[in-house]
């Protein structure tokens, strides 16, 4: 039986993707383009060649992997903006750790890598976690600030010390240790960067699923971000939940440069984000913060971005930037109207 | 004073109610002009409400208010305002980072095309705080002054709006001695002056110094009223409490053969909160196999003893000695503190169970049915969240979870408020099954009858600490007549005379 | 490198830099004085960038153009308010959606309109008051008009914010919403109120940028609109404190860009960072105590 909260939750998802279908051919009308052709050629691009869905995929995976970090954040009702930092902080690190050892380790400078990034990007998170817990600040201020910083800073070292001359990206690791591509075991998806990182980020997704919702780690999570003060009065340890996580949610994302690292590039660029850690935040709220979620509102959000690339032609990529930030306010919006009128909430 | 046409605020039969609860049932009372009229009852007894009527806060269900000859409805307070009714709130209403000279023209501020005009104004509000002796600095900002005058800038704000009905909300709750005569002074000045006040309290000695005429509420009625000539404090105060029911206590220990362990004691405890003193140096201890029940008026220290034993408020001196492991808790707060309303029955259970890693359907379906089959919960869906039970079903899951921790002490507090009357005697099964299994409990409530009827031992804490303390000797009536005496005597003891 | 950083020519950019920031931070105070957080000045600052050079390259008039942006901005903040306040959405959610909707509105239009994914065509920029024009060294600054509205702001919003009833309804509904209501104000009204004057004031320190770099260009904004928050947290919320806020900010970003030229000791990125840090310190209080209105965020 469906739960009156699941049908609601059904609901506004689907008003909201169809809001934002309507508002997005508004505007293509608007500029005398013709919707339906967009999209169907949007479709046809993305699920009618292996490389175009390939490409979705690849896409997809950075967003499943800092969604999830995010996720973790937000179910403790903290409003972690501060990824785009974060994972940028991480991944500089994992591509140091990985292209610095990757002689001595071979295959294991992956673990020792992600490790490194893992570590660096969870340290960048326990500040505003820190600063919340002993002195009350606000984690929204603070994460954003943090961005600013964390990004002043990788730019400094890596321009100042580590990059490879007159680039602004750190040196390429071996070939030997690249994560094979997905097109290595389905010839389907010749040419796409999609690899293995997308078969882990969906691993990791329903591995805190289950973390979430079938343990008591996940469950005190929850009961935090649901009620704070009850968690108290029920026993919990409210500032160490807040601690772990902040401090787990921030090290996922720097995951993220494992499909860019040993996934693509083979090193750390400046800008490889590009907003991932904010796309992320409407990725984790479209799925309402449920991991599970996340890998569709990512894929979702994939095929949007290399479908951009795919209708090029008759209308600027750009116009997906519009489509994905119209998704997240037509979420925000008609997941409260839902509240208000069908659930009779508030 | 009892001629009619000198009636200015009257109720005809006004009835409010909030969902199934009848807070206030078919009211007629005339308030007269110029007198200080004093409503009393106990907590929950619908003075506040009846009062939130007059003030447009709320609007009544039924009956008609006539205020100053003319049949009223106020939607709103600015309605009620604009007819010269002001109303001093329990809690204030006031803006910390405002100066006084701000909280009080705010919403009434005289401007000259936009521009707040200060000269007169400030003038006028000197003059005000000068002829009622308030001793307040306009230019003072709230959060720098005391409580006591906080409650002067509310009285100046009222003064301010020239409001001639002028209705205080247990306006000496905050006070200390000295300040309550200070305010006293200020109330027979607003009579002196023609004013009509209208006092809210549960304070006996109040009455007695102040008012001219009495109303006693009990349960939503209107059960007794009295000009103060003929005012007779033993009468009032068996009208407050009301008529007794014959009480069958159920209460027959099992076995009279236990061993009684100490488990809790506070020793001269001292506890702030926010830099103020809310414990101040309380005693007394719990022991297995009893009740101890703490009564008194809220916010004399109560929730501050939970807080402490929960660890959450740190002790500033004396000693807190807790001889068990976890203590089980039943806090006043249901759903702002007792559980995750989002969460179903297994889930909040599992989630007081420490030794419990994994949260599986069917543990979780388990547990719900074993607590819903234990302890008689009524709902549609066994997986449904608690958000969706009925305020006496949440309050038997809190129970049952925390009975079925099985730690040796449990704290209750207010365990039967906002609860129908089949829970409610369930519940009291319960506690005394739990007290019967040599568990120690401690208490909390305001219901006097409550405390009565499951207790052991019974403190009285006023002002943050015990102030007396009765064995269960003193309360083992053999009519109804020494029961009376004795809540009367307590009831004195919670509000500090004698 | 000294004395280049005391030269009237550094001044003057100085006083330059300030605008935009201090015309963030105001706009920022308004709505958060009436208690609602807005983190999207970065995008309303985008989008009226944008808007403006739209409308110059289209209408040819840059008076109309300003108004024209003005309009723009004040539909996105009727948008955020209906979402914020009508409909109670977080509002740091709503900012973060407010920001990429902004960003990605102004790169397709700029991408679809223009076929840059840079910068569009250089515009006209606002035209300044000649005879100020014509001071020496100066002169740039001392003539154009949102400049002089920006220093004039610090007055006018002093004196709106602590002398007006309008000023004082504001801040009643941002520090004790319940409160106001008891006295028969209009807590929603007076959030939309504060919410459209941000709308405003964030666009015109968006125009002014894309008018005194004589077109808009993808990243121009650069962060400042979150700069402006970290000024507004700095100066507490108070338009002096704010002013001197943004003066120093002003400051960090010409030694930036004095450094950039002149070559230092002080890595440019370290010099970009500083506001950043200097928030956060102040927010732990090592710089004073700091308070926002009380009921900041908080929807009613």
């Amino acid at each position: 039986m469906m739960s009156r909260k699941l049908k609601a939750n059904m609901l506004s998802i689907a008003l909201s993707l169809l809001t934002t279908i309507i508002l997005t051919s508004i505007l293509l009308l608007a500029i005398g383009k013709n919707p339906l052709m967009v999209y169907s050629m949007l479709i046809s691009e993305v699920f009618g060649t292996g490389y175009g869905l390939g490409q979705a995929i690849f896409k997809a995976t950075p967003l499943i992997i800092c969604g999830c970090g995010l996720a973790l954040c937000f179910q403790a009702s903290l409003f972690n903006i501060g990824a785009e930092g974060q994972l940028n902080a991480g991944a500089f690190a994992m591509s140091i750790a990985a292209y610095t050892f990757d002689d001595y380790l071979g295959f294991g400078v992956l673990p020792f890598a992600i490790i490194c990034g893992f570590i660096v990007s969870a340290l960048w998170g326990l500040i505003p976690a820190f600063l919340k817990i002993k002195r009350g600040i606000s984690e929204v201020i603070t994460t954003i600030m943090m961005n600013f910083i964390a990004l002043a800073l990788v730019n400094y070292f890596l321009i100042d010390f580590i990059a490879v001359k007159s680039t602004v990206r750190t040196e390429k690791i071996l070939d030997s240790v690249f994560i094979p591509k997905l097109s290595d075991f389905f010839g389907s998806f010749q040419g796409s960067s999609a690899n293995l990182t997308f078969v882990f980020a969906i691993l990791l997704a329903v591995f805190l699923y289950y973390m979430l919702y079938k343990t008591r780690f996940g469950y005190e999570i929850r009961a935090v971000g649901l009620n704070p003060t009850a968690s108290k009065y029920l026993g919990i340890k409210t500032n160490k939940i807040i601690m772990w996580s902040f401090l787990l949610g921030a090290g996922i994302t720097s995951l993220v440069g494992i499909n860019f690292i040993f996934g693509y590039k083979g090193y750390y660029e400046f800008g490889f984000s590009n907003n991932l850690g904010f796309t992320s935040i409407a990725v984790t709220l479209l799925a309402k913060n449920n991991p599970i979620g996340i890998i569709f509102t990512a894929f979702l959000f994939g095929v949007l971005d290399y479908g951009g690339l795919a209708v090029n032609t008759i209308v600027p990529k750009e116009i997906m930037l519009v489509f994905q930030a119209l998704v997240i306010l037509s979420i925000l919006a008609i997941d409260k109207i839902v509240k208000i009128y069908y659930l009779k909430e508030d | 004073m009892d001629s009619e046409n000198n009636v200015i605020v009257e109720y005809r039969e006004v009835t409010k109610k909030f969902g199934n609860f009848t807070a206030n049932d078919s009211i007629s009372l005339k308030i007269y002009g110029n007198t200080i009229h004093s409503v009393i009852g106990e907590n929950g007894a619908g003075k506040s409400t009846l009062m939130k009527i007059l003030f447009g806060i709320y609007s009544q269900d039924g009956g008609e208010l006539i205020v100053k000859g003319k049949p009223v409805k106020f939607k709103s307070p600015l309605e009620a305002i604009s007819d010269n009714i002001g109303m001093l709130h329990q809690h204030f209403e006031l803006i910390e980072d405002f100066t006084i000279f701000e909280n009080v023209i705010l919403g009434s501020e005289i401007t000259n095309t936009g521009v707040i005009e200060t000269k007169d104004t400030r003038k006028r509000i000197i003059d005000l705080i000068d002829k009622y002796k308030l001793g307040l600095d306009i230019d003072n900002k709230i959060s720098e002054v005391s409580i006591s005058e906080k409650q002067k800038v509310e009285i100046l704000k009222l003064l301010f709006r020239n409001s001639e009905i002028l209705i205080f909300d247990e306006p000496t709750s905050v006070l200390s001695p000295v300040e309550v005569d200070e305010f006293f002074k200020i109330i027979r000045m607003f009579k002196a002056e023609g004013k009509t006040i209208i006092l809210i309290t549960h304070k006996l000695n109040e009455i007695k110094e102040l008012a001219d005429r009495v109303s006693v509420l009990r349960k939503g009625k209107l059960v007794y009223e009295v000009n103060s000539n003929e005012l007779d404090l033993e009468v009032l105060s068996r009208e407050i409490i009301g008529p007794m029911e014959v009480t069958h206590l159920t209460d027959e220990r099992a076995g009279t053969d236990y061993d009684s362990e100490l488990l809790l004691s506070f020793d001269s405890v001292s506890v702030k909160k926010d830099n103020v003193l809310k414990l101040n140096g309380i005693s007394f201890h719990v022991s297995s196999g009893e009740v101890y029940g703490i009564c008194g008026v809220e916010g004399n220290g109560q929730s501050e003893i939970v807080d402490t034993i929960i660890g959450a408020l740190k002790i500033s001196a004396g000693s807190l000695k807790l001889n068990t492991g976890d203590v089980s808790l039943v806090p006043d707060d249901r759903i702002g503190k007792g559980m995750i309303k989002e969460f179903n029955i297994g889930e909040n259970v599992l989630l007081r169970e420490k030794n419990v890693t994994h949260f599986t359907k069917k543990n979780i379906k388990e547990t719900s049915e074993k607590v819903i089959s234990e302890y008689d919960v009524r709902l549609s869906d066994s997986l449904s969240p608690l958000a969706s039970l009925s305020g006496g079903n949440q309050q038997k899951v809190i129970f049952g979870r925390e009975t079925g921790l099985d730690n040796k002490m449990m704290v209750l507090v207010h365990p039967t408020r906002g609860v129908d009357i089949n829970s409610s005697a369930f519940i009291y099964k319960i506690i005394i099954e739990q007290r019967n299994k040599n568990k120690g409990i401690l208490l909390i409530s305001s219901d006097l009858e409550e405390i009565l009827k499951l207790s052991d031992r019974i403190g009285v804490i006023f002002k943050g600490r015990i102030s007396q303390e009765y064995p269960k000797s003193d309360f083992t009536f053999s009519n109804d007549e020494d029961k009376h005496n004795f809540m009367v005597k307590v009831g004195k003891a919670m509000i500090g005379i004698e | 490198m000294i004395e280049s950083i005391l030269s009237l020519t550094f001044l003057a950019q100085v006083l330059r830099m300030f605008t935009p920031y201090y015309l963030g931070a105001s706009a920022a105070n308004f709505s958060e004085r009436g208690g609602v957080i807005n983190i999207a000045i970065e995008g309303f600052m985008i989008i009226s960038a944008f808007g403006y050079a739209f409308f110059t390259l289209t209408f040819g008039n840059p008076f109309l153009s300003v108004f024209m942006t003005l309009i723009l901005a004040t539909a996105f903040s009727f948008l955020y308010a209906l979402l914020t306040i009508k409909l109670k959405i977080n509002q740091i959610v709503t900012g973060v959606g407010f920001n990429l909707l902004m960003a990605g509105t102004a790169k397709f239009l700029m991408m679809f309109v223009y076929q840059s994914s840079s910068n569009t065509p250089a515009i006209q920029p606002i035209p300044g008051i000649s005879l100020l024009n014509s001071i020496p060294v100066i002169g740039k600054a001392a003539g154009d008009y949102i400049i002089i509205f920006a220093f004039v702001l610090i007055f006018l919003s002093q004196f709106i914010l602590f002398r007006t009833r309008f000023g004082l309804r504001l801040r009643s509904v941002g520090e004790n919403p319940e409160a106001a209501e008891t006295l028969g104000i209009k807590v929603r009204l007076y959030k939309l109120y504060g919410v459209l004057i941000c709308g405003v004031l964030s666009s015109l320190g968006g125009m002014w940028l894309a008018s005194n770099q004589s077109s808009f260009s993808d990243g121009m904004i650069a962060g400042r609109g979150y700069i402006a928050i970290a000024a507004m947290i700095i100066g507490k919320w108070k338009p002096v404190n704010i002013f001197f806020a943004c003066l120093m900010f002003a400051f960090f970003e010409g030694l930036e860009i004095t450094l950039q030229i002149s070559g230092s000791f002080l890595p440019t990125q370290i010099v970009q960072m500083l506001p950043y840090v200097i928030t956060i310190l102040v927010l732990i209080g090592f710089i004073g105590k700091t308070s926002p209105p009380a009921a900041d965020g908080v929807p009613y």
